[in-house]
């Protein structure tokens, strides 16, 4: 009988050991996904940063108040499918006490996950979608309580950039804009509220025209914008990095003298310099990250905090990627990386510090967030309510022509014209 | 006014479609073989002269003609691994195989070049017409004066010089030119360079209007409905396919697509080319073959 | 002898064995007539002769093709014309349909090209009257005795020493086909070309030829002086049809094939 209880006693003990969770070596996991290849085109920066930015964060950058992130990172391939079934593997995968944030790129990833993000899994999901639909007045923290965005709505950024036209508009008589968009969610994303918005400042919607991705030649929308007497020309829901922008904007620029090109947070930055050239010149674009990485790379001014930061661990960890012909051809999607490693280690710090290291933790913590996001707006803090980061600044960009090796080559930036603006404060 | 400005951007426009399928019927009508890695052919064509131009530097009087003999190059090398083994069996082994080709140059150009784009601006004299409301790009009108004149060239060669009498034989029939002495090994390789050449010109004047990235090669499908439409193994077919495809564009594009049809632009061709299909199986300019009784 | 055959074994897509064993000589200058039923394997060995058989997926497994003592077994088509002038006209009119008369000889002159080009023409011109008025005409639309006229030009075109000509008469009129035999007797004479005349015509192929032979089902059966096989009983028999014998049976009929022929 001894032998047999004995026997009994050990078989509990084991299953005990074995099936109860650790609560004391608990790991804090957290998943990141970014689209690095697939049709957008081939975007490792963003891996590059956020590697750079965990290991910096693990090693010297202090940890979750000293406790290390397991992080995952997965490219989807600007499939939401694919994101969509890494998120679901990963859930499947790790638990709820461990698994605690999770970030996302697209809004066609975001839609099919509202039910097990916001209700099932009730997970913190950061995203780099601006999505006004979900991120809008519409949309928010009490539909879908778990979404963040990193960045300001499109439709916010449309807005922004209808007050500028009205700020600056010099000639005589209305303004006469034309909107130009993608046939995509993402290019009708903001139109309505932006339009409303013009309707109300009273400027004269002159055209709106959709263009597709796979086209070859702009000369028929131009013609049409040209017609219409267009005296600005917003381009929206397009990557600043692909063909038909690069079509869009030297057709644009010869066929439409004297027309104020503009744009969104994708089509400001340094790609478009590069591809589009000197019909870039002059643009005005509005941005929700500081876009001042030059061409040449070493004019790049190294004011702000982030973008500093950003440079330097590039320069630190990837020469040969940094260099100007190497793999980084826009610091913003380092950067990018990097702040999504930040914002992560913040939200989750906070939480520890509270003392509520989960799910609904990080999620009060994220909430109740104020921060200058390490001087990424140039000192300015935001407030996390609405759960979007509401900072945008309008940019110019300045390209010229110079001869290098006997070659004209672009050179130049995109430089802020208005300081940070903070979207939520503006009275509209 | 306005329609004259449709019509004429889209002849412009066709005329690089032109190219591009004479780039597809030359080698149709030699090898017998549908020549599927059109698209790839295109995006190497430019990318090589992108090497020279951009990257090297060479003036563009060196780098195009350079560019382009390495397009050929390339081509003659194309069918000299993978055509030449196949000579005189199946024609649509080739035909599959330029399938196989085109997922293995896809992946070699994404492999080697990544999948961003690269600036595309050649410094050509600037052209732009304007008359009255009226405007014809810069861009465009090179490339459309360009491709004419490669597609004059090789119309001339083909039907003026000793070498196109070959190659119009062999293209005929690969075993009777072998018997009278013609090398149709040789043959062959002169006529897939000149088909690298062609789309190559096209796929250089093409980047011009944007930039140049793997996914240039979309605009390789465009020469299918140019040479159905114009006919397989016509030369002056693929002429009228072109600028027929380029004018249905701009029609769609201008008149349709407004309506809120966004991107029937690009099944307009094809739509057009079933109905062509339908009516002359051959398409417009296939070649009525010679019947005798 | 110009052209030896010794001992050639043909085979077809590694299965299909065509020669069993084919042994025969070209004499310099000579016309000699090689006739046969159809699947004898004629073809075959012409084609083989002027190095065309890999196109069509044949092999030779055995034996060898020797033009001046040379071996030509392994070498292509086009150098075995280059360089022996040997020239093929294939069977059914070898001519490019879409290309004009003219353009036709032009492309036969390509592989020899020299500035005796437009002087070859006019001699072709010459042999062909009848090719001079056609010159811009699609070959096409030539009548069939007019495209073998044209095939046999643009042989001329290559300059040949030896021609090979692989059934001329087929599908012509009776009238049509004598000029043409006439005219290839004449070329044979005037400008010393060795002729070897596959032919089922045997009576007008004999009638112009100095020598010939007699194939059946891979394997060359009699050989004789033309005049002499127009003579023979079996020859009459199944080629011209014209035997004194009345046929007795089909066992009868082949008896010639058991004959041993050693060369």
């Amino acid at each position: 009988m001894k032998t047999r209880s004995h026997i009994f006693i050990g078989i509990l003990t084991a299953a005990i050991t074995v099936l109860a969770p650790p609560t004391w070596g608990r790991e804090i996991k957290v998943l990141s996904q970014f689209p690095m290849s697939g049709p957008v085109g081939t975007l490792p920066e963003f891996g590059m940063g956020y590697i750079d930015g965990m290991n910096w964060i693990n090693s010297e950058g202090g940890g979750v108040n000293g406790k290390k992130i397991t992080f995952f990172l997965e490219d989807f391939r600007y499939d939401p499918t694919v994101e969509v079934a890494n998120f679901n593997k990963y859930c499947a995968e790790h638990s709820r006490e461990e698994f605690l944030m999770a970030t996302g790129y697209i809004t066609g990833g975001l839609k099919p996950l509202i039910e097990k993000v916001n209700v099932e899994e009730k997970i913190p999901w950061l995203d780099g979608s601006y999505s006004t639909e979900i991120f809008g007045v519409e949309g928010g923290p009490s539909k879908y309580p778990y979404y963040y965005s990193l960045g300001a709505t499109y439709g916010d950024q449309i807005k922004v950039l209808m007050k500028w036209i009205k700020e600056n508009h010099k000639v005589s008589g209305k303004p006469r804009v034309a909107m130009v968009y993608s046939p995509t969610a993402w290019g009708k994303d903001g139109l309505p509220e932006g339009l409303d918005y013009a309707n109300k400042l009273g400027l004269e919607v002159v055209a709106q025209i959709e263009y597709p991705y796979t086209a070859t030649d702009a000369t028929n929308e131009s013609m049409a914008l040209r017609k219409a007497k267009a005296q600005y020309v917003i381009y929206h829901g397009y990557s600043g990095a692909t063909s038909h922008t690069a079509i869009f904007f030297k057709t644009a620029k010869k066929v439409l003298k004297d027309v104020q090109l503009m744009g969104t947070h994708y089509t400001t930055g340094r790609f478009p310099i590069l591809v589009c050239q000197e019909s870039y010149d002059g643009y005005v674009g509005v941005a929700t990250r500081p876009f001042v990485d030059a061409v040449p790379r070493s004019q790049t001014p190294m004011t702000n905090p982030m973008v500093k930061m950003a440079h330097e661990f590039a320069k630190k960890y990837r020469p040969n990627d940094y260099a100007e012909e190497g793999k980084i051809k826009d610091m913003f999607l380092y950067m990018e990386g990097l702040t999504y490693a930040l914002i992560l280690q913040e939200a989750l710090t906070r939480a520890d510090k509270a003392g509520n290291l989960t799910r609904e933790g990080i999620k009060k913590a994220l909430d109740e967030m104020v921060w200058d996001f390490k001087g990424l707006f140039d000192g300015k803090k935001f407030d996390y309510r609405f759960h979007t980061v509401p900072m945008v600044q309008v940019f110019k960009a300045q390209v010229k022509m110079q001869k290098v090796g006997g070659k004209e080559v672009p050179t130049g930036a995109v430089k802020p014209i208005t300081d940070w603006l903070n979207v939520n404060e503006i009275k509209w | 006014m306005d329609i004259l400005q449709v019509v004429f951007s889209g002849l412009l426009v066709g005329m690089v479609y032109a190219l591009l399928g004479l780039g597809v019927v030359l080698v149709f009508k030699a090898s017998e073989a549908f020549n599927f890695a059109v698209g790839e052919f295109l995006v190497v064509g430019a990318f090589l002269f992108f090497i020279l131009f951009f990257d090297l530097r060479f003036p563009l009087l060196i780098a195009l003609p350079a560019g382009l003999l390495a397009a050929g190059c390339f081509g003659a090398l194309v069918e000299k691994l993978t055509i030449q083994p196949l000579l005189g069996r199946n024609p649509i082994s080739m035909t599959i195989i330029t399938l196989g080709l085109a997922s293995l140059l896809r992946a070699s150009v994404q492999l080697v070049f990544g999948a961003h784009s690269y600036p595309f601006v050649i410094d050509l004299p600037d052209i732009t017409l304007e008359l009255g409301d009226m405007l014809f790009l810069s861009e465009q009108l090179w490339a459309s004066i360009l491709s004419g004149l490669a597609f004059g060239l090789v119309i001339l060669f083909l039907f003026k010089t000793r070498w196109g009498v070959a190659i119009r034989a062999t293209s005929e029939s690969q075993a009777k030119a072998m018997a009278y002495g013609i090398n149709a090994r040789v043959i062959l390789l002169v006529v897939w360079a000149l088909s690298g050449i062609c789309i190559a010109i096209a796929g250089i004047m093409i980047s011009n209007f944007g930039s140049l990235t793997y996914l240039t090669a979309m605009v390789g499908f465009r020469a299918i409905p140019v040479v159905l439409v114009g006919g397989m193994d016509s030369i002056g077919g693929a002429l009228v396919g072109g600028l027929i495809v380029g004018l249905c564009e701009a029609f769609v594009g201008a008149y349709l697509e407004p309506m809120g049809l966004i991107g029937f632009k690009n099944i307009a061709p094809y739509i057009l080319l079933l109905i062509v299909l339908l009516v002359r199986p051959y398409g417009l300019f296939g070649t009525i073959r010679i019947e005798r009784v | 002898m110009l052209l030896r055959v010794e001992n050639l074994r043909v085979v077809y897509h590694d299965v299909i064995s065509v020669l069993h064993g084919v042994s025969l000589g070209v004499d310099e200058g000579e016309l000699l007539v090689i006739i046969g039923a159809n699947g004898a394997g004629k073809t075959t060995l012409l084609r083989t002769i002027c190095g065309m058989i890999d196109f069509y997926d044949g092999k030779v497994v055995e034996g060898d093709v020797k033009l001046e003592g040379h071996s030509i077994r392994s070498l292509h088509t086009t150098e075995i014309l280059k360089k022996h002038r040997l020239t093929f006209v294939m069977e059914d009119r070898p001519v490019f349909w879409y290309l004009t008369v003219e353009e036709n000889l032009l492309a036969a002159a390509h592989a020899r090209w020299d500035n005796q080009v437009a002087q070859d023409m006019e001699e072709v011109y010459g042999y062909f009257p009848v090719l001079k008025r056609l010159r811009e005409k699609r070959a096409g639309l030539a009548s069939g005795g007019e495209q073998q006229m044209l095939a046999i030009g643009m042989s001329l075109m290559t300059k040949p020493r030896v021609l090979l000509l692989d059934e001329p008469s087929l599908g012509l009129a009776p009238l049509v086909t004598e000029e043409l035999f006439q005219i290839i007797g004449r070329l044979n004479r005037e400008k010393e070309v060795t002729v070897v005349l596959v032919e089922q015509n045997a009576n007008a192929a004999l009638g112009i030829g100095d020598r010939g032979y007699v194939m059946e089902t891979g394997r060359v059966v009699l050989e004789g002086k033309a005049s002499e096989l127009l003579e023979n009983e079996d020859v009459r028999e199944f080629y011209l049809g014209s035997g004194e014998k009345e046929r007795k049976s089909y066992r009868d009929a082949r008896r010639y094939k058991r004959r041993k022929r050693w060369l």
